[in-house]
């Protein structure tokens, strides 16, 4: 039986990894493929890139996508920190699960919702209507995340600030930010990558006239994709790995970043 | 006077207000549009003007080619979940128990996929998968095949990258559950004489239930209602619940039918979801399995 544990495990590790890898490593080879056919290798080049930065629409895209990517994420960080920080001690616990929401839900569901909305309000789609959506969904990171921190932290660094004339505010700014940092900066960097990466909610609720770059790419990839795309896969995968690996420098749990 | 009342706000214990905002925002784009979509699906324009009170929405479902839909997307979801499952807890099993210089890099090979664009990874997999891609030229050059073989825009190759996609989502929440585990109890398990496998289905197992629980939940809800792997990989032709919802909404316009079958897609969801519910309850408050 040990036999399972010693050859069969690490065997079917290695099939995962295979698995898990090989579509990514033949998208990045042919990101440097001279020919203009998709599928067959025609030599090295860095045409496709090349390419990809003097796209104006893909550009444009990426602007878009960065733009919604950053104001979800500072809202969200900002809310959450908000809702934690002066939510009463261990009232309103019940609340919690309504910050889950945007998590349980399809996707779809979410987007249709919005969309429907953002209808019925008269609300113009474009960049504002994406950002509304990708807090809501963002709020479900940083708010646990920032709650279970914040529960860690000694009572008595707020309780000794407010006793030596601290106002709540400045209690919160210069005692308990600088002590949560971490937790703000890891759910403020899952909701980055989150918004970089959705495409359902982008796609319902932005409107025709503007682009993110998953729906630039979805629309490329429809329309047949030419290799500009595989340069722009590749953009995004390093976009990906450095993300991943300012959470290992930053010394966080990676389990927490379910 | 109007300083003293904010100083007052401000200073006292009394600034309970500010945790609002994050309520308002989550009242506001998620429980409001949730009701509307639930009113709207029971309602119906006439005559292109006024608008009236209907079920016929619902009943228009009761056929088969709807039926047919969901019930379509319901395997999907349960078949996606229970693969992902069947590979993602060895995986995570091996990862935290067995694995020992390599398990930090590991990590961070199975984690930079979850966090790398979902088109992306679909789109890789055109390479693989393509009449001329890497599966059939390997094969044909084996001699394994002659003719290539078709694989994409079929529902194998639909459920190959919902299987790729969600893995992580499945492998995450477990890994969690059995990195914080305690390790003394495995021990104490492996002390008494219990084989590895009986540790394993006696201890380990039971009490990773959690992550089990956590896994299933976000891989059978989110592949459900999937929208852009069935529209990329599946060819546009077979209609799945996402993709019928978002046809409703966005080709054909029609928002009250599409809010009527998102509503009734999702009763079927909820009830898959409940029945998974009693399922772990059932096997948590017997002990895991004996």
């Amino acid at each position: 039986m040990r036999g399972i544990s010693r050859y069969a495990l690490p065997l079917f590790t290695l099939c995962i990894y295979v698995f898990l890898y090989v579509p990514i490593v033949v998208l990045i080879l042919f990101s440097f493929n001279r020919s203009a056919y998709p599928y067959t290798w025609g030599g090295f080049s860095l045409h496709w890139y090349r390419e990809l930065f003097q796209s104006t629409d893909l550009l444009h895209a990426l602007y878009n996508s960065l733009i919604v990517a950053c104001v979800s994420m500072v809202l969200s960080i900002l809310l959450a920190v908000l809702f934690v920080f002066f939510r009463p001690k261990n009232k309103f616990n019940n609340l919690l699960p309504l910050f889950y929401g945007g998590l349980a839900a399809p996707e779809v569901v979410l987007a249709v919702g919005l969309l429907t909305l953002f209808y019925f309000l008269m609300v113009p789609l474009g960049l504002t209507t994406i950002i509304a959506g990708h807090t809501l969904v963002g709020l479900g990171y940083t708010i646990p995340i920032i709650q279970s921190r914040f529960e860690e932290l000694d009572t008595r660094y707020t309780e000794a600030s407010m006793d030596l004339g601290a106002s709540q505010f400045q209690t919160l700014w210069r005692v308990i930010v600088p002590l949560l940092y971490p937790a703000l900066i890891a759910s403020g960097l899952l909701v980055f990558i989150v918004s970089l990466d959705d495409f359902v909610i982008a796609f319902f609720t932005s409107g025709a006239a503007t682009q993110t770059l998953p729906m630039y790419i979805f629309s490329m990839i429809r329309s047949g994709a030419t290799p500009v795309v595989n340069a722009l896969s590749v953009f995004l995968l390093v976009i990906s790995s450095l993300v991943v690996m300012m959470f290992s420098w930053l010394q966080i749990s990676k389990a927490d970043m379910v | 006077m109007i300083k003293n009342s904010l100083s007052r706000l401000f200073r006292g214990q009394r600034s309970f207000f500010l945790m609002v905002p994050a309520l308002v925002w989550q009242i506001l784009f998620l429980c409001i549009p949730l009701v509307v979509i639930f009113i709207l699906s029971f309602l119906k324009v006439q005559d292109n003007v006024t608008l009236s009170y209907s079920l016929s929405h619902y009943a228009s479902f009761f056929k088969p080619q709807y039926l047919k839909i969901i019930f379509r997307s319901l395997l999907l979801g349960s078949i996606n979940t229970l693969i992902c499952l069947l590979i993602g807890y060895p995986l995570a099993y091996y990862l935290v128990f067995r694995v020992g210089r390599w398990k930090n890099t590991l990590l961070f090979l199975l984690i930079l996929p979850f966090w790398t664009n979902l088109l992306v990874l679909a789109y890789a997999w055109f390479f693989v998968l393509d009449k001329y891609g890497l599966f059939n030229n390997s094969l044909m050059s084996l001699g394994v095949i002659s003719e290539p073989l078709t694989l994409l825009n079929t529902p194998f190759s639909v459920y190959l990258v919902m299987i790729y996609c969600y893995l992580p989502f499945m492998v995450l929440p477990i890994y969690s559950i059995l990195e914080k585990l305690d390790k003394r109890l495995i021990e104490a398990s492996d002390d008494l004489g219990a084989r590895w496998w009986e540790s394993f289905w006696r201890v380990i197992f039971p009490l990773s239930m959690s992550g089990i629980q956590t896994g299933v939940f976000l891989v059978f809800v989110q592949s459900f209602g999937e929208f852009v792997i069935p529209e990329l990989l599946g060819g546009g032709k077979t209609f799945y619940v996402g993709t019928l919802i978002s046809h409703y909404f966005l080709v054909s316009r029609n928002p009250f039918a599409g809010a009527a079958f998102t509503c009734f897609s999702v009763l079927f969801l909820i009830a898959v979801a409940y029945m998974l519910y009693r399922m772990f309850k059932k096997v948590n408050s017997t002990g895991g399995v004996r």
